[in-house]
């Protein structure tokens, strides 16, 4: 069944700012302020750390102009930038089974949905979040997403970022991301030899979270439409 | 101080700390409608109500506490 969430295109945010707006917006999912909510954005050029992140993953030179954030997300260390389809589900586990292992495979199976309608075949690798491109004659597997979830209450923080076509430089040579030595990284584009635009793998993407979880995304325009959606306070406003 | 007390001053720095997080959210949804960032504006609105109402949580706590020792 079905069941009626919010999707919203926030474009180019930096990531303090999508950090706290996803954490409240939890505690609005949490009190039923608002229903489910999925966010798609990208973020300028930033390097997370997370909870498992260990000393010398971080290898910046001296004048790279990046953001280096703490965040509370499982994993290790990444970097994100434009050119990267970043998505955060707000989602209520309690909802969906209550099982966070169960909830990374699930984004994983999104991952390799929005993949295949690109003709791309991603793949899981046993002991490893993420998607990767199998090796296809090439030296080894090849990132090309990775997932990073906190959960509070039920409510879920974070998501995953698929490489649609930007400079893969900083995995390895800013951060040793993911705390992965010698893996290495890879974009759509790349894999089609073709250029690609996140605007051209958004719909895919949104397709597949809905298919996965059992959403029915409702979109927020992007002019003045704001507060034309059905919300939860309308009906305690209306009883007052 | 009593413990009591003291609960119920902790109920209060939660519930303010809720109140500057919403008060944050509404700054940055008017900056976002201003400059016609519309679903970041929204997305900034909701964020605030979350925190109004875990801020009302907090209140309701202390009331019903207060409620159960009012005599008048």
């Amino acid at each position: 069944m079905s069941r009626g969430a919010y999707l919203m295109d926030l474009g180019l945010v930096p990531y303090g700012e999508a950090l706290e707006l996803q954490r409240s917006l939890a505690g609005a999912v949490t009190q039923g302020a608002i229903p489910e909510t999925v966010i798609f954005l990208e973020h300028p050029p930033v390097v997370t750390v997370g909870r498992r992140t260990e000393t010398g993953e971080l290898h910046l030179p001296e004048d790279a102009e990046v953001e280096i954030v703490e965040t509370d997300r499982g994993g290790k260390s990444t970097f994100h930038g434009p050119g990267q389809l970043v998505c955060y589900p707000i989602l209520d586990l309690a909802k969906h089974g209550k099982d966070v292992k169960l909830y990374v495979r699930n984004l994983e199976d999104a991952l390799v949905r929005t993949l295949s309608a690109f003709d791309l075949e991603g793949t899981t690798i046993e002991g490893l979040t993420g998607v990767w491109m199998p090796p296809g004659g090439g030296p080894g597997p090849r990132k090309i997403a990775s997932i990073g979830v906190h959960v509070s209450r039920w409510v879920t923080t974070h998501g995953y970022a698929l490489n649609v076509d930007l400079d893969l430089a900083p995995f390895t040579h800013w951060i040793t991301a993911c705390g992965l030595e010698d893996a290495a990284f890879t974009t759509m584009a790349r894999e089609l030899e073709r250029p690609i635009t996140v605007e051209d793998v958004r719909p895919a993407a949104i397709t597949a979270i809905a298919e996965v979880f059992g959403l029915e995304l409702e979109e927020l325009p992007a002019d003045e439409g704001a507060g034309l959606w059905a919300q939860p306070i309308h009906a305690s406003l209306a009883a007052r | 101080m009593s413990e009591r007390l003291e609960t119920a001053a902790k109920l209060y720095d939660e519930a303010a700390k809720e109140l500057d997080r919403a008060a944050r959210h509404c700054e940055v949804a008017a900056q976002h409608f201003r400059d016609n960032l519309v679903p970041r504006g929204a997305a900034h609105a909701w964020a605030a109500r979350g925190h109004l109402l875990e801020a009302e949580t907090r209140l309701d706590e202390q009331a019903r506490e207060h409620s159960k020792r009012s005599s008048v």
